[in-house]
């Protein structure tokens, strides 16, 4: 086991470095950099102005080259400025990811706990009044944009009712004016609506596939042959039947944990939520190589992690499968 | 019980109306939806900085609201006829000394007096190779800066260039010495160091940064910037005691924000004109919101236009070029469009702007004369109903930015205007980044680019008409005359005009201009767009300028009347 951890980490950096150079080439490819296009709409800036411009960024030398100087500069820990913000990468993006952390683990563990036992349960009650009323919301979940959701919420609960806040992560200007406790809640009360934007789409997808999953490891034999043996309905259920139908749900959960710090753009965009997944957008939109670099490797790095731990759990679950 | 909890929800989310007042002069919110960056205005480039920034310092000069240059830091704008600006013959070379003076009260946050040793300073760091600036060509058209010995408010100013611009230093912003000093002196040898060490990245909230009538409290990038009452400021006392800029991206959210009183006004940065107009008219439906918020507009500096690609040999004809013009029914589009809000272009010049000229070639909507133009340059209706020349068929193609609502509805409009004449228009649009950084940088559209030019007042099109202008691939693809349009009258005139210090003689140059270029149409004037605002109904004072220099750098004039109940 060690040894195959060992190799599939030693892979995912090779696949991460990889990766890294095909993002910094695409980057470097993209058509009209956006300091050209700012230029175009001075009416005081010169081509001298953005040759100087863009030799001060290193832009006057070819991609690879700036490439490496980047994988050098983040090999020995230095991640860089920002050229959007000309703050150094960390200062910008380490509390936007801290911020999108709250967010997605928040939303995810509520997923979680509303639609694994939400699967099962209707799963247990297929072609019932209960089955049915779920199954239409789940696919009006799934189907419904999450643009238009997030809207919907901010104009009932925002707008109309004043319940939630509507857009932030928290309220502005009462720093120092109000206790721990009231900034903790105020954050609360800022994550309702973003939260239950996304949570109430990946409940939707997640209380599907658990339901389907479910439904195919019951109809199996050794479901049958556990009955048979006279094992109470509970034990068959959530030891025989559940823990088997888990095991393609834990894929899908442990990729739902990958995306957590690439965010979710278009929530965070509606609520100006002050999150990472706008802030990678964005920078790879205003060809910030240093910030969009950054959030390429913590993105992908986290989903061969999440791949890792995905294959890991596999095998708790499923004794059949064993790694040498 | 739960049917009762669902019916009561959904007949207070029908009936409930928004419970927020309006708000008093103890804090007003703006929403914006443009990023902003650091506030160091010596290397800002987004357009909501410098919205930002004006509400904390003030330029050395500035466009007031009236489109009249004017002091704000100084004390008189020199002339040559004040004896401010003087032409000087140094060994046959003939200099531009110009003498300024600034305010005698005029102070940064920290008490210290703003000094001539501070725009000095400025100058030098907007001027250095290492520091990247956006308007570097304000800095370089300055020789040298001397500080008077007897007085540091008095400096004499001595410019490379003789020309008559010398005063439009709206770019030459001014930095602290006696905090951006030492930074400068440590970091001016090393490529983009000052970017990353000036005292606005690293202690924004310092008082001594900024000179105008608020200080910044708080500044937190990609999200709001606070700013409070700045106690020294020098001028009248801002009537609001805070100011929260709050950064919202998308339009929708930040008109829900405006309606949950989460924000008390969308800023010119803000909101897009389709949406203005629909919010407009809900304002004029419902009188609780009438009570509450006015939306306000103004003609602005941006020229929406298409560009002739004049290396094409059907748009080379100027009778085909006239013809288009004369075929497509411009007030039409600006009602049907804009109702009316956003006006129809005569050329580049803003009604606004001193060169604005009447007295030029008009082209009336009429297919006849459009038709008998096109028949002159050689084009007959087929048995198709296109119009046809050598057997070839009367096509078009024209590009924008994809995405674009308003643009891609003009395009229709176009196509079917012109379709009634016997020409096929084609589309093919492409995403702002392509179009904008390869397709109209190269001009490389094959007929017609539909976009739009910024401007300021007061600003001969140099950049935009001058055959140097013109992109290729020996000058690396520079310049914004992308059609091709080489005119040797234009070439003269956009080059003398900067010499002329007789502001008739320049009008009368800038009149002519406008005349050949009405004359020729290398381009389709098409509107001017507007600039708009939702402001809370108790605020007084607010202006939007419709240029560059935005409402806030007249803050100090804001004020909400007591009606409101604040935060």
């Amino acid at each position: 086991m060690t040894a195959y951890i060992i190799r599939r980490l030693i892979q995912t950096i090779i696949v991460v470095l990889l990766l890294s150079f095909v993002s910094y080439a695409l980057m470097g490819l993209m058509p009209g950099d956006p300091l050209d296009i700012a230029c175009q709409a001075n009416p005081h800036c010169t081509p001298e102005n953005l040759d100087q411009m863009k030799k001060a960024l290193g832009l006057d030398q070819p991609v690879y080259v700036r490439y490496f100087k980047w994988l050098q500069g983040f090999m020995t820990g230095d991640l860089g400025y920002s050229r959007t913000y000309r703050l150094p990468i960390t200062d910008i993006l380490i509390p936007r990811l801290i911020n999108t952390l709250y967010l997605s683990v928040t939303s995810l563990v509520l997923s979680i706990i509303i639609a694994i036992p939400l699967g099962v349960f209707t799963s247990l009650r297929p072609n019932t009044k209960f089955d049915y009323t779920l199954n239409m919301f789940a696919f009006a979940g799934i189907s419904i944009p999450s643009f238009w959701l997030a809207l919907m919420l901010i104009i009932i609960f925002a707008v109309k009712l004043q319940i939630f806040p509507a857009s932030g992560i928290e309220t502005i200007g009462l720093e120092g004016e109000i206790s721990t406790f009231e900034i903790v809640w105020d954050r609360i009360n800022h994550l309702v609506l973003p939260v239950t934007t996304l949570s109430l789409l990946t409940v939707a997808f997640w209380v599907r596939y658990t339901r389907a999953k479910m439904l195919e490891t019951m109809r199996f034999d050794y479901i049958r042959t556990a009955r048979a043996k006279g094992l109470p309905e509970s034990r068959v259920i959530y030891m025989h039947g559940l823990r088997n139908a888990l095991i393609p749900v834990v894929t899908v959960i442990a990729l739902g944990f990958s995306s957590i710090f690439s965010g979710a753009v278009i929530t965070e965009t509606v609520f100006a939520y002050l999150g990472a997944g706008k802030l990678i957008f964005d920078s790879i939109f205003a060809n910030d190589y240093n910030m969009a670099m950054c959030s390429f490797i913590i993105t992908s790095f986290m989903v061969l992690m999440m791949n890792l731990f995905a294959d890991l759990l596999y095998a708790y679950l499923d004794p059949r499968i064993s790694y040498t | 019980m739960l049917k009762k909890l669902l019916l009561t929800l959904l007949v207070s989310t029908v009936v409930s109306t928004n419970g927020h007042a309006l708000p008093s002069n103890k804090q007003l919110t703006i929403g914006i939806t443009q990023e902003f960056e650091n506030l160091n205005p010596i290397i800002f480039s987004m357009s909501a900085s410098s919205y930002i920034y004006f509400m904390a310092s003030h330029p050395l000069v500035a466009i007031d609201p009236d489109w009249k240059w004017q002091c704000w830091l100084c004390t008189t704008l020199p002339t040559i006829e004040n004896g401010l600006a003087k032409i000087i013959d140094e060994k046959g070379v003939k200099k531009l000394h110009v003498s300024w003076e600034l305010k005698p009260t005029a102070v940064w946050g920290d008490g210290q007096p703003v000094t001539a040793e501070d725009v000095k300073l400025s100058w030098e760091i907007g001027l250095n190779a290492n520091v990247s600036t956006p308007s570097k060509d304000i800095y370089e058209r300055i020789e040298s800066i001397a500080v008077d010995p007897k007085d540091p408010k008095k400096f004499t100013m001595v410019f490379k260039e003789v020309r008559y611009d010398y005063y439009q230093l709206g770019s030459l912003y001014i930095v602290p010495a006696h905090i951006e000093g030492p930074v400068f002196a440590k970091t001016k040898t090393q490529q983009g160091a000052y970017e990353k060490q000036t005292t606005f990245n690293i202690n924004p909230t310092n008082p001594a940064l900024y000179n105008g009538p608020y200080i910044v409290k708080e500044i937190k990038l990609g999200s709001h910037v606070i700013l409070d009452r700045n106690p020294k400021y020098y001028g009248k006392k801002p009537a609001i005691d805070r100011i929260i800029m709050k950064l919202i991206p998308n339009t929708q959210t930040l008109e829900s924000n405006l309606m949950a009183g989460s924000i008390d006004m969308i800023s010119e940065l803000g909101m897009s004109f389709d949406q203005a107009l629909a919010f407009e008219k809900r304002v004029g439906k419902d009188k609780t919101l009438q009570s509450k918020y006015a939306v306000q507009y103004i003609d602005g500096m941006i020229y929406e236009h298409i560009d002739f690609n004049l290396r094409n040999p059907i748009l080379a004809d100027a009778k085909v070029r006239k013809a288009l013009l004369h075929a497509v029914d411009r007030d039409k589009l600006c009602e049907a469009l804009f109702e009316n809000r956003q006006k129809k272009a005569l050329t580049m010049i803003h009604p606004r702007d001193i060169y604005y000229a009447e007295n030029v070639t008009k082209y009336e909507y009429s297919q006849e004369i459009a038709l008998k133009l096109l028949e002159e340059a050689g084009w007959k209706k087929a048995s198709s109903g296109f119009l046809e020349k050598d057997g070839q068929k009367f096509t078009l193609n024209i590009m924008t930015t994809s995405q674009n609502k308003t643009r891609e509805l003009v395009e229709v409009f176009l196509q079917d205007q012109w379709k009634k004449i016997g020409i096929e228009l084609t589309i093919n649009n492409e995403p702002a980044r392509v179009f904008f950084g390869e397709t109209v940088k190269k001009a490389a559209y094959p007929g017609m680019a539909m976009y739009a030019w910024v401007s300021s007042p007061d600003n001969p099109p140099r950049s935009t008409l001058h055959s140097k202008e013109i992109p290729t691939l020996e000058n690396s693809w520079n310049g914004q005359n992308s059609g091709g349009w080489s005119n040797k009258r234009i070439d003269d005139l956009l080059v003398n005009i900067f010499k002329e210090f007789d502001a008739q003689k320049r009008k009368v140059m800038m009149e002519e201009v406008q005349k050949i270029y009405t004359d020729e149409v290398p381009v389709m004037p098409l509107y001017m767009r507007a600039d708009v605002a939702v402001i809370p109904a108790n605020l007084k004072g607010f202006k939007m300028p419709g240029h560059q220099f935005h409402s806030t750098l007249n803050i100090d004039t804001w004020s909400l009347d007591g009606s409101g109940q604040g935060h």
